[in-house]
């Protein structure tokens, strides 16, 4: 079993980063966080962007945790491949963080 | 005369009784297998009748040919037929027959646990169409939306008879995720490393994973939703702090995945039957299995695209409009991989290759539309209309009805050992093609011109009459390709003549048989090198009849099969597997009571029947394991392999992982809704909060950690360690139980009560379970079950004693906390 979670973390990470981009957004929308400036921009976005990052380097740490077995057997191999669809998966779904507004 | 001598000792192991008693007691798989499919097909032919009556209402204007209320429950029907009582039975039908054959073992990880499926599955539909013909069928669309389903809209049982009927079904669904995740990983041929599993069964693994976290949402909102209909407790009332969104979230969370549970099966059946037919192997195994894994993922970030007009900021619609994107990728990469396999082969034109053309045809086109609908502003546009509609039929059609006609002409020989009579199957599909598009190609153009979804009549100055007629006319025509598909089946399962073995020359392990199917699939285990064990041995099927492979031998009346490692595939050790057994339908009996009380308002009557699954439950583990140490037993050329009573990681202890999983997903689906109330739901936070104590979070947290630390150092003759731990899982249970009806508010006066009162009544169920294990193990200790080296379900019960006490000490803190923080 744990052949195959090796196998999924990218996209376990991916996983857990939806959820705490989704969380984080409820949360500030309800809490208000859009009022509160941090910066240039509102405590809102900030905690966002930051989830967000965090989430890619822990998607960037899992790939190269990875990347020794990129060219071992074909669980190994998928494993390296799921770690870079989990980091392009977490790129993509949190763009909209940079383009729209957060409670609106 | 060996094979013959070895068949006959083997049949008389594996065969069912004579007569009806044999018909009730099956546990075998392709039993099991057979029974499910035909049960789907005949619900599916319900729901195409329906579907007729649909449109046999909207060919024309001002239609008159049912009322509203009456199309109401067509067309809920309809959709929840094909849904639950169709789609999942019927690759669960398929994945039980062919899984043990496939992978080289001769049943399933649980037979007694596939019978009940079959019975649940059987008594819960009965339930629905029973409802229907009386004329309380449920009314308020596939997808219950509340407030609609709730009490108020919906006064009488039609809401109920889905809530329960549906969620009895469910317990048919959850079985097999659980069988199905634990033979693949363990049951296969010695030999067979992951990467020489058969690509259906990757397909198969990853669907029952997400079976395993994607039907508990749905589970959790309809026990919510019931709860409020019978008792009042408003989950789902924003007056009382609840909300109708909550049920959107957690029935799309289990509702978009469901589409990919649905699809990923028939898409194993295609990378299973393409090959074969284009005369090659297939095209990047490695990247089909990477393509599976991401869409078994993926499909779980996409359930707010049901979900776009609902009032969801702009930011959180992205998230979900990316992810709905972006999961088109890994299904394009299987299509290019089967684009690529049919390049590189020499493909035959035979009639499975045929429905494979319409899959491709109708599937694709539905992912297009998909795209469209993951697009916030076209989805907003189109959203409830029929443009929606023509997408979901043609991606389910496309993606699951195709491929599977596919797989039944390529499989039936294996079904039936007889050869097709006629040619009505291409007739067939000729019509099931043209008359399927003539229906939902047009329902795009009707929904784009504004035509919503589930109107029971439209008046002709809309001008959608052409389009309507014309679909209505198709689907008849579509109708008459199934019903001629039906006659073909039955003419070659009773006047065809007997086919010879592996009629399309497949290299996978289920044609190394003689066919129809042997109850024991296997004379003897193959070992197999490579992806396709018949390619690499054509002769494998004569050498393993004569028992020349593993466990090839009959002894003791046991019906052995072998556990393998989960990735190497080496042999680890041999399962005895239950035999005929009345507890599924008993049990499955039982459960009928309780969901039937529950329908007629008996709440009283309804806990007695759960007492009783209780009892059944007991009954079921005590018939389990031995009383003795067996040691290393024969099992292959060479090798002793010992009984699983005697190894460490067995079916049992990892069916039970698989059952905690998908509870503790329940469980955080509980967690999320009270987060979710407490953060988007009106009138929060709520008048009244649970009183200020520190008594029973103590004393949960001390049962918790009694039980934890006394169940570690239970022994095979702890039983006064279990006892210990028993009284710790006593303490929790108590401590939750002074919470909740003590401390805090009337569960029927605010959702933040009720939700409350759920999270504890789940842990005070996980405590009271966890007291019954740890007697039962006492018991099991005393008889001499547990002993020497059978400790297998000590670790079992240490497991469910685990989860029991960590939910019961999370259901405690979610419970107090807040009377801190106020």
């Amino acid at each position: 079993m744990s052949a195959l979670i090796r196998m999924s973390a990218g996209l376990i990470v991916w996983a857990i980063a939806f959820c705490l981009l989704y969380a984080l957004h409820g949360l500030g929308c309800a809490r208000g966080w859009a009022t509160i400036r941090l910066g240039g921009t509102s405590a809102h976005q900030a905690a966002l962007i930051a989830g967000w990052l965090l989430s890619i380097g822990m998607g960037i740490a899992v790939a190269a945790w990875r990347w020794p077995a990129r060219s071992g057997a074909l669980v190994d191999r998928t494993g390296w491949r799921l770690a870079l669809i989990g980091i392009a998966a977490t790129v993509i779904t949190g763009l909209p963080i940079l383009t729209l507004p957060a409670c609106l | 005369m060996k094979a013959l001598k070895l068949h006959q000792e083997l049949t008389a192991i594996w065969r069912n009784a004579p007569g009806w008693r044999g018909t009730l007691c099956s546990v075998n798989h392709s039993d099991m297998g057979k029974r499910f499919i035909v049960g789907a097909f005949t619900f599916f032919a319900i729901g195409g009748v329906l579907a007729m009556l649909i449109r046999a209402q909207l060919a024309t204007p001002d239609s008159a040919f049912v009322g509203p209320e009456v199309y109401n429950q067509l067309f809920t029907m309809h959709g929840s037929i094909m849904m639950f009582l169709f789609a999942i039975p019927m690759f669960e039908g398929l994945a039980l027959y062919l899984l043990p054959k496939m992978l080289g073992a001769r049943d399933m990880a649980y037979p007694r646990l596939s019978a009940l499926g079959w019975w649940c599955y059987l008594f819960g539909g009965t339930i629905l169409i029973v409802a229907m013909l009386a004329g309380v069928a449920p009314d308020a669309g596939w997808f219950l939306y509340p407030p609609l389903s709730g009490k108020q809209w919906t006064p009488g049982i039609n809401s109920d008879v889905w809530l329960l009927g549906i969620t009895f079904v469910e317990i048919s669904a959850m079985c097999a995720a659980i069988e199905i995740a634990v033979s693949i990983l363990r049951l296969r041929a010695p030999g067979m490393r992951l990467d020489r599993m058969p690509l259906f069964a990757w397909y198969l693994l990853a669907t029952s994973a997400m079976m395993l976290f994607g039907f508990p949402p749905l589970i959790l909102g309809s026990i919510l939703l019931e709860i409020e209909r019978a008792f009042g407790w408003p989950f789902y009332t924003p007056a009382l702090g609840g909300s109708p969104l909550l049920w959107q979230h957690l029935f799309w969370l289990f509702g978009h995945p469901e589409v990919y549970i649905i699809f990923l099966p028939a898409a194993g059946a295609v990378s299973t039957t393409l090959p074969v037919m284009a005369r090659t192997r297939i095209l990047a195994y490695g990247a089909l299995v990477a393509a599976v894994m991401a869409l078994a993922f993926l499909s779980f970030g996409l359930w707010v695209h049901h979900m776009f007009t609902t009032g969801i900021p702009h930011m959180a619609l992205g998230f979900f409009s990316a992810a709905s994107t972006l999961v088109a990728i890994p299904t394009a990469v299987q299509v290019f991989a089967w684009i690529g396999t049919l390049w590189s082969g020499r493909p035959q034109m035979k009639l499975p290759m045929l429905y494979l053309i319409g899959f491709f045809i109708v599937f694709v086109l539905g992912g297009l539309t998909g795209v469209m609908l993951a697009v916030v502003p076209f989805d907003q546009q189109a959203h409830d209309t029929a443009f929606v509609t023509a997408h979901l039929h043609y991606v389910l059609v496309g993606g699951f009805v195709f491929p599977m006609l596919a797989a039944a002409y390529y499989w039936l020989p294996h079904f039936t050992g007889r050869e097709r009579v006629m040619q009505l199957g291409e007739t067939a599909f000729w019509l099931i093609f043209i008359g399927f598009n003539l229906t939902f190609f047009l329902m795009h153009l009707t929904g784009l011109l504004g035509m919503p979804r589930r109107i029971d009549t439209y008046s002709d100055a809309m001008g959608w009459t052409w389009l309507n007629l014309l679909s209505s006319v198709g689907s008849f025509v579509m109708a008459f390709g199934f019903a001629l598909f039906t006659i073909d089946v039955g003419l070659q399962i009773w006047l065809g003549r007997h086919h010879r073995r592996n009629p399309w020359h497949a290299g996978t392990l289920e044609w190394a048989m003689a066919i129809p199917a042997p109850a024991y699939n296997f004379a003897s285990l193959p070992r197999v090198s490579g992806r396709d064990p018949l390619y690499d041995e054509p002769d494998l099927s004569v050498a393993l009849a004569r028992g020349e492979g593993w466990l090839g031998a009959a002894r003791h009346g046991w019906r052995e099969t072998l556990a393998v490692d989960m990735v190497t595939g080496e042999p680890d050790h041999i399962v005895i597997l239950p035999g005929n057994s009345w507890l599924p339908i008993a049990t499955a009996g039982v459960l009928a009571g309780f969901f039937l009380t529950m329908l007629a308002g008996l709440y009283w009557i309804a806990p007695l029947f759960l007492v009783a699954v209780g009892v059944m439950g007991w009954r079921w583990a005590w018939t389990n394991g031995t009383r003795e140490d067996h040691g290393p037993l024969p099992a292959g050329p060479g090798v002793a392999l010992p009984l699983s009573t005697e190894a460490l990681g067995t079916t049992g202890w990892w069916g039970s992982v698989f059952a905690l999983a998908a509870s503790a997903t329940l469980f955080a689906s509980l967690l999320f809704g009270y987060a979710f109330l407490w953060t988007v739901a009106p009138d929060w936070p709520p008048p009244q909060l649970i009183a200020r104590t520190l008594l029973e979070p103590a004393l949960a947290l001390v049962g918790a950690m009694l039980a934890i630390a006394a169940v570690r150092r239970a022994g095979p003759d702890g039983r006064t360690e279990l006892a210990v731990a028993a009284g710790g899982q006593i303490a929790l249970l108590v401590a939750l139980v002074l919470l909740v009806v003590v401390r805090l508010p009337s569960p029927a006066s605010h959702a933040y009560a009720a939700t409350g009162a759920v999270v504890a009544a789940y842990a005070i169920f996980h405590a009271a379970l966890a007291v019954t294990m740890l007697a039962f193990a006492r018991a099991r200790i005393a008889t001499g079950h547990i002993g020497g080296a059978r400790v297998g379900e000590l670790r079992i019960v240490r497991l469910w004693s685990d989860h029991a006490a960590g939910a019961g000490v999370v259901a405690a803190l979610v419970l107090a906390l807040p009377g801190w923080i106020a």
